[in-house]
């Protein structure tokens, strides 16, 4: 007998098997929420570029998502995808990143148009983040220059095909990967950069915090992060106290 | 009664609400499909909604009274349900009436005031204050034509109201008997229901929909859930009032659908009004209505 099978013996060991306990209700418990998250999605209205243009068409009467359940909602806590239509800028990258750390999980990320592939006519632009898998998991890119509606539709229904099977797993990524898109984050932003969001903090409370998480670039981040503060009341904003801009 | 058979009447009432709530949210999407010459969503697509927030990983709270707030919603219109005789079951109705109906249907405005207050958001802080205003400028016509059916029928009780409305038949309604009334208790109830053009407090273009932009998860789940019992509530009160209650199930449920598809569909040919102009609205020609409507009831 050799010496692994004797500590089996000592301590049997139970394999996980992949997609929950041996509980059977928990099982139909998870897949129903499976299904219900992927026949009910908010998409976020915040279009970066050119290719939000094709939404609308999208929305509306001829190709009508509501029949798929995708409905417009307006605020990050809401909603559950969020689309990145079109080029982003650094400047708009950041606002990007901050809107994407405020969705509830789990949280879906679509890139549409080329420019969120390879940064598309924009290649040599200085001010335009080429890859956006760099700075935020993409669960799906739309390619086109731009997509027509047909295509937008096409690939939300692979989404929901993904989600319902449990492979569009982006935010789990994005938390055990933390050090990597943080590393990119930096690359762009400066090493001063923090959002008010403690995505460590997070991934240790959903239970993905891996060995990915930590690394130089959260080191960094962790020398110079402030907790975020509440904002400071005050009234008579004309006196003398006030703050200088 | 028997005190299991109340029991058993207090927990199936909401539940009844919550099921008719859920095709009344669909009915109201479907119509606005409809009007927009689109499909509109599938059958279960209000529960897919309600299942899928709830079972969100991330549930951020903003703290207790955030929490507090929307217990309170949902559970003002619960206990509202209980108080709304429907056909079979009359739960604490006879206990209750009109006046404390009023006051519970408050109770969740107030609830999410709470709520959306622990937020700190600029945004969620212009909704609620808006809401609030609309409550005041919805009340008024509201409390009168409350005023004028309970004279009319001599009692604040719903049973009562009820009773005498089938025993009477179609001439002894409500709505035959006081037409003013009756269209002074539409206008309120489109204010109620917060549709178009008195949707000032969801404005998603302007305040990112008012009190829901701090809510994700089961918060907004939770909200969910107050919409569907608020659409019952609304209409179910408007069928007491007014068309004669339920004889049975069916002409029951007929009547709070054709009820509710009133306000619904003169929602998507109105934009929507400005805080001021709501109240300058309702203050004048439902209040108008319903007092001219006053001096035509009889005991």
């Amino acid at each position: 007998m050799s010496d692994n099978e004797l500590v089996n013996q000592q301590f049997p060991v139970k394999v996980e098997q992949p997609g929950g306990s041996g509980n059977i209700f928990a099982r139909v418990f998870d897949e129903l929420t499976a299904f219900c998250r992927s026949r009910s999605l908010f998409i976020l209205h915040y279009c970066t570029g050119c290719g939000a243009i094709e939404l609308p068409p999208a929305m509306t009467s001829r190709f009508d998502m509501e029949r798929l359940g995708i409905s417009p909602m307006v605020s990050p806590r809401q909603a559950d995808i969020l689309l990145i239509t079109g080029y982003v800028s650094v400047k708009t990258l950041k606002r990007v990143i901050l809107t994407y750390e405020q969705m509830g999980s789990p949280k879906y990320v679509i890139g549409i148009c080329s420019c969120t592939v390879n940064g598309g006519m924009y290649w040599q632009s200085y001010a335009t983040a080429k890859k956006l898998n760099d700075y935020m998991p993409v669960d799906l890119y739309i390619a086109g220059c731009m997509p027509r509606p047909e295509a937008v539709i096409t690939g939300l229904r692979q989404l929901m095909e993904n989600i319902r099977r449990g492979e569009a797993n982006g935010w789990q990524d994005y938390y055990q990967r933390y050090d990597h898109y943080l590393g990119h984050q930096q690359r762009l932003f400066g090493e001063t950069w923090q959002t008010p969001t403690d995505v460590i903090a997070e991934a240790k409370h959903y239970g993905l915090f891996s060995n990915e998480t930590l690394g130089e670039h959260t080191k960094l981040l962790q020398q110079h992060q402030k907790p975020l503060e509440a904002l400071e009341m005050r009234l008579g904003l004309d006196s003398k106290d006030k703050v200088e801009p | 009664m028997h005190w299991a058979e109340l029991i058993a009447e207090l927990v199936l009432m909401p539940l009844v609400a919550f099921i008719v709530g859920l095709f009344m949210v669909l009915m109201m999407r479907k119509i606005a499909a409809k009007l927009q010459r689109r499909v509109g969503p599938p059958v279960l697509q209000p529960l897919y909604d309600i299942v899928k927030l709830f079972g969100k990983k991330t549930q951020t709270s903003h703290g207790l009274l955030h929490d507090f707030g929307i217990v309170m919603a949902v559970g003002g219109y619960v206990a509202a349900e209980t108080l709304l005789p429907v056909p079979g079951m009359n739960g604490i109705a006879e206990k209750g009436g009109m006046i404390t109906l009023l006051y519970l249907t408050m109770i969740p405005s107030l609830g999410l005031a709470l709520g959306v207050g622990q937020c700190a958001n600029p945004n969620g802080s212009i909704g609620i204050s808006r809401a609030l205003t609309a409550m005041l400028a919805y009340d008024i016509p509201f409390v009168i034509v409350i005023a004028g059916v309970a004279m009319h029928f001599g009692t604040t009780n719903l049973v009562d109201v009820v009773a005498q409305q089938q025993a009477g038949g179609f001439e002894s309604w409500g709505a035959v008997q006081m037409p003013l009334l009756a269209l002074a208790g539409l206008f309120a109830l489109q204010g109620m229901l917060g549709k178009q053009p008195f949707e000032i407090y969801v404005a998603p273009a302007e305040i990112a929909t008012g009190p829901m932009v701090e809510m994700g998860g089961k918060f907004l789940g939770g909200l969910f859930v107050m919409q569907c019992f608020q659409l019952y509530t609304a209409s179910v009160l408007y069928v007491t009032l007014f068309l004669g209650g339920g004889e049975n199930w069916i002409t029951f449920l007929a009547k709070s659908f054709a009820v509710l598809v009133v306000p619904m569909s003169l929602a998507f040919l109105f934009p929507r009004y400005r805080t001021e102009d709501m109240l300058a609205m309702l203050w004048k020609w439902p209040v108008i209505l319903g007092l001219i409507g006053l001096v035509f009831v009889t005991n």
